[in-house]
């Protein structure tokens, strides 16, 4: 019967030649019609003419001798000048910081056992350690120097031990353990009155990335959960809660940053016009977190009103209280969901720690800005310092984005 | 003598609605629904869509709120206090059409979420009484799971274990097949059958007529927000005493 197939006919036959291969692959995502072949030949064009002037640029007509000028001073700003620190016997107390960073890093890899935290300590050490071997010529750094970065090394070693030999290795000791860091640091850096070796150093004097990192963790660490807390709050059935909440987020993301800054260094003080507890610093970083934490909140809700309602009564069906029900339902779920966003607003809180240069802290930016006005000399080479700014601003965020996504793909999201 | 307010109820009654009223904004929804369930009886609700079924064994669990008449299950009056709605809600499992499995968590943190949050057990209690239910619905393997990765037949039944795992008194079925493919609801229905066959309180709401009749002591008739008609599934099915029952099984049975 001619319906029927024999057994030698059903073998596959092989797909055509021009879906396989090399060429088929060509055919398929650059030239499948005439307009996207136009379009690849444009694009390539576009590409190569980049490339051959940007490469051309970077390696023979860039003079970077203002990055090497200016070397370590990128990363710690005016801390360890003649008015800050007298003596100038400052600089190992950043290092001392990035050293506590470092041992927490390794600590996460010991308790996470290998994967993203095994990558991010790793970075972390090796890149700090590499500062450590530049050639003499290229950054006039003293051997404690080099031996204070190389032993970011041993650190993250250190750190990997902590979780295998002591107590130290859940979750909730490695937030403890990272708080404590966070006020170590600080306490380095500001310095405790009558100790030797420790000089206060006032905080005008902090800058650099060291400033744009303070800034930035602090703001992440306290604006996530003070984000929650207004977005629960503006879903709330009080109405003086609610009330409050959108108050507090309106009026936070209705005003620019810049305007919230200055009006912290400006108007703070005419408020309170004596001995008013909060340095410079601290009201900075304190405006940054609440105008990030108005937006996180919209993130937040925004997650939340995505979760099906079912969920809620799911919860509520097995006899979960209702904050209970939040805390283990709605909310892992709620931020799980809105991820990006939030990722987003971290690394726009990161960037916006420049901002800071309009009440006149030198960040790295603003220091960099402020070096080469300060020496007409290096005037021309302004492009390359901003190049290189723009550069290892891009590596944080890129890796804060890196972060993100693998974080999505361990929770699975879009899939479950 | 001893009087008692217990004009709808007997001693055995785990469940006594009396006259219980329920609005949505202006749509009057139950319309003095007066009804009592005994303790391991199984009661199966039909009625059209919109006719007040769903929300009748919601305000049970005070998914929805009623706003007059009184509903007391197992000797506790349905009130505005939180501590006899949770009361209530520890002794009332519900499976719901969609499932409401959380899809964050694994099968087995599905079922241990209730046992270790409300009632306190140490994990390994929970765990244990999670392999236990797992078995018993005929899903031991996939406990370690995400909801996502499983069928539908597979998911409500998870469901109907994570219900079963705060060792409940009654047990709502909110249309607990109508989601799912004609091939999976026959692995549901089974499981419902064994629990029936265990002793098990239950009302369910469903369009399965084999199963009511083999499985139900009692079928109610909602329409308009009324019960209409309760009568033994024999009688109900046979010889159904109101014309709108009547009408209602000709167009299911069809």
């Amino acid at each position: 019967m001619s319906t029927n197939v024999s057994a030698e006919q059903r073998i596959a036959l092989p797909p055509p030649r021009l879906e396989r291969g090399v060429l088929g692959w060509l055919h398929a995502n650059l030239f499948s019609s005439k307009f996207n072949s136009g379009l690849t030949v444009i694009g390539g064009a576009l590409v190569i003419l980049v490339l051959w002037f940007g490469l051309k640029w970077i390696f023979f007509d860039a003079d970077w001798e203002v990055i090497t000028v200016l070397g370590g001073k990128l990363a710690i700003g005016p801390y360890n000048t003649d008015a800050a620190c007298p003596g100038n016997d400052c600089v190992w107390r950043p290092q001392a910081g990035l050293l506590l960073v470092t041992i927490l890093m390794g600590m996460g890899w010991g308790m996470a056992g290998g994967g993203l935290a095994k990558r991010l300590a790793l970075a972390t050490a090796i890149i700090a350690a590499a500062f450590a071997m530049l050639p003499y010529s290229l950054d006039k750094m003293g051997w404690d120097v080099r031996l204070m970065l190389a032993a970011n090394l041993p650190a993250v070693g250190l750190g990997w031990l902590i979780p295998k030999y002591t107590p130290l290795r859940t979750t909730r000791w490695m937030a403890v353990t990272g708080v404590v860091v966070f006020v170590a640091v600080i306490l380095l850096l500001r310095g405790i009155e009558g100790v030797p070796g420790l000089k206060p150093v006032s905080v005008i004097y902090w800058g650099g990335m060291m400033l744009n990192l303070l800034l930035a963790v602090g703001g992440i660490a306290v604006s996530l959960p003070i984000g929650i807390a207004l977005a629960l709050g503006r879903r709330s059935n009080l109405p003086v809660v609610k009330l409050l909440c959108i108050v507090f987020i309106e009026v936070f993301r209705g005003m620019p940053l810049i305007t919230l800054l200055f009006m912290s260094q400006v108007l703070v003080p005419l408020a309170f016009p004596e001995n008013f507890p909060l340095n410079s610093l601290m009201r900075a970083a304190i405006v940054i977190t609440l105008f990030s934490s108005a937006y996180m909140a919209e993130n937040v809700r925004g997650g939340l009103q995505s979760l099906h309602p079912g969920q809620a009564e799911g919860a509520r069906a097995l006899g979960l209280a209702s904050w209970q029900a939040t805390l283990f339902i709605s909310l892992p779920q709620a931020i799980r969901n809105v991820i990006p966003a939030i990722v987003g607003q971290f690394i726009a809180l990161f960037k916006d720690t420049s901002l800071v240069y309009i009440i006149g802290m030198l960040d790295i930016v603003e220091f960099g800005r402020a070096f080469i006005q300060g020496n007409p000399e290096y005037l021309p080479d302004a492009k390359e310092l901003f190049v290189f700014l723009a550069l290892v601003f891009w590596i944080f965020c890129y890796t804060m984005s890196y972060v993100s996504r693998r974080i999505e793909h361990n929770m699975g999201v879009g899939r479950r | 003598m001893v009087t008692t307010n217990d004009d709808a109820g007997a001693p055995d009654d785990i469940i006594i609605c009396r006259d219980v009223n329920k609005w949505f904004g202006e749509f009057h929804v139950l319309t003095g629904v007066t009804t009592s369930v005994k303790r391991g009886e199984k009661v199966v609700v039909l009625g059209p869509s919109g006719s007040g079924k769903s929300t009748f064994i919601r305000v049970i669990n005070r998914l929805e709120e009623h706003q007059t008449g009184d509903i007391i299950v197992d000797g506790v009056p349905m009130t505005n206090d939180v501590r006899n709605i949770d009361a209530i809600r520890r002794e009332v499992g519900m499976v719901f059409q969609q499932f409401n499995l959380f899809p964050h968590l694994t099968v087995r943190q599905n079922i241990t979420l209730g046992p270790m949050k409300v009632r306190k057990w140490p994990r390994n209690q929970a765990d244990e009484i999670a392999d236990e239910l797992l078995e018993r619905v005929g899903i031991p393997e996939q406990s370690e799971k995400y909801p996502a990765e499983l069928s539908g037949g597979q998911q409500q039944r998870v469901a109907i274990a994570r219900a079963l795992a705060m060792q409940p008194k009654i047990m709502l079925f909110d249309e607990p097949t109508s989601a799912l493919d004609p091939e999976m609801i026959k692995e549901v229905l089974d499981v419902m059958r064994e629990l029936a066959t265990s002793g098990m309180t239950m009302i369910v709401v469903t369009h399965e007529v084999g199963f009511a009749r083999e499985v139900a002591d009692r079928m109610i008739m909602f329409d308009g927000g009324r019960i209409i008609e309760e009568a033994p599934p024999v009688d109900f099915f046979i010889s159904p005493q109101q014309e709108r029952t009547k009408l209602f099984l000709s167009q299911i049975l069809a």
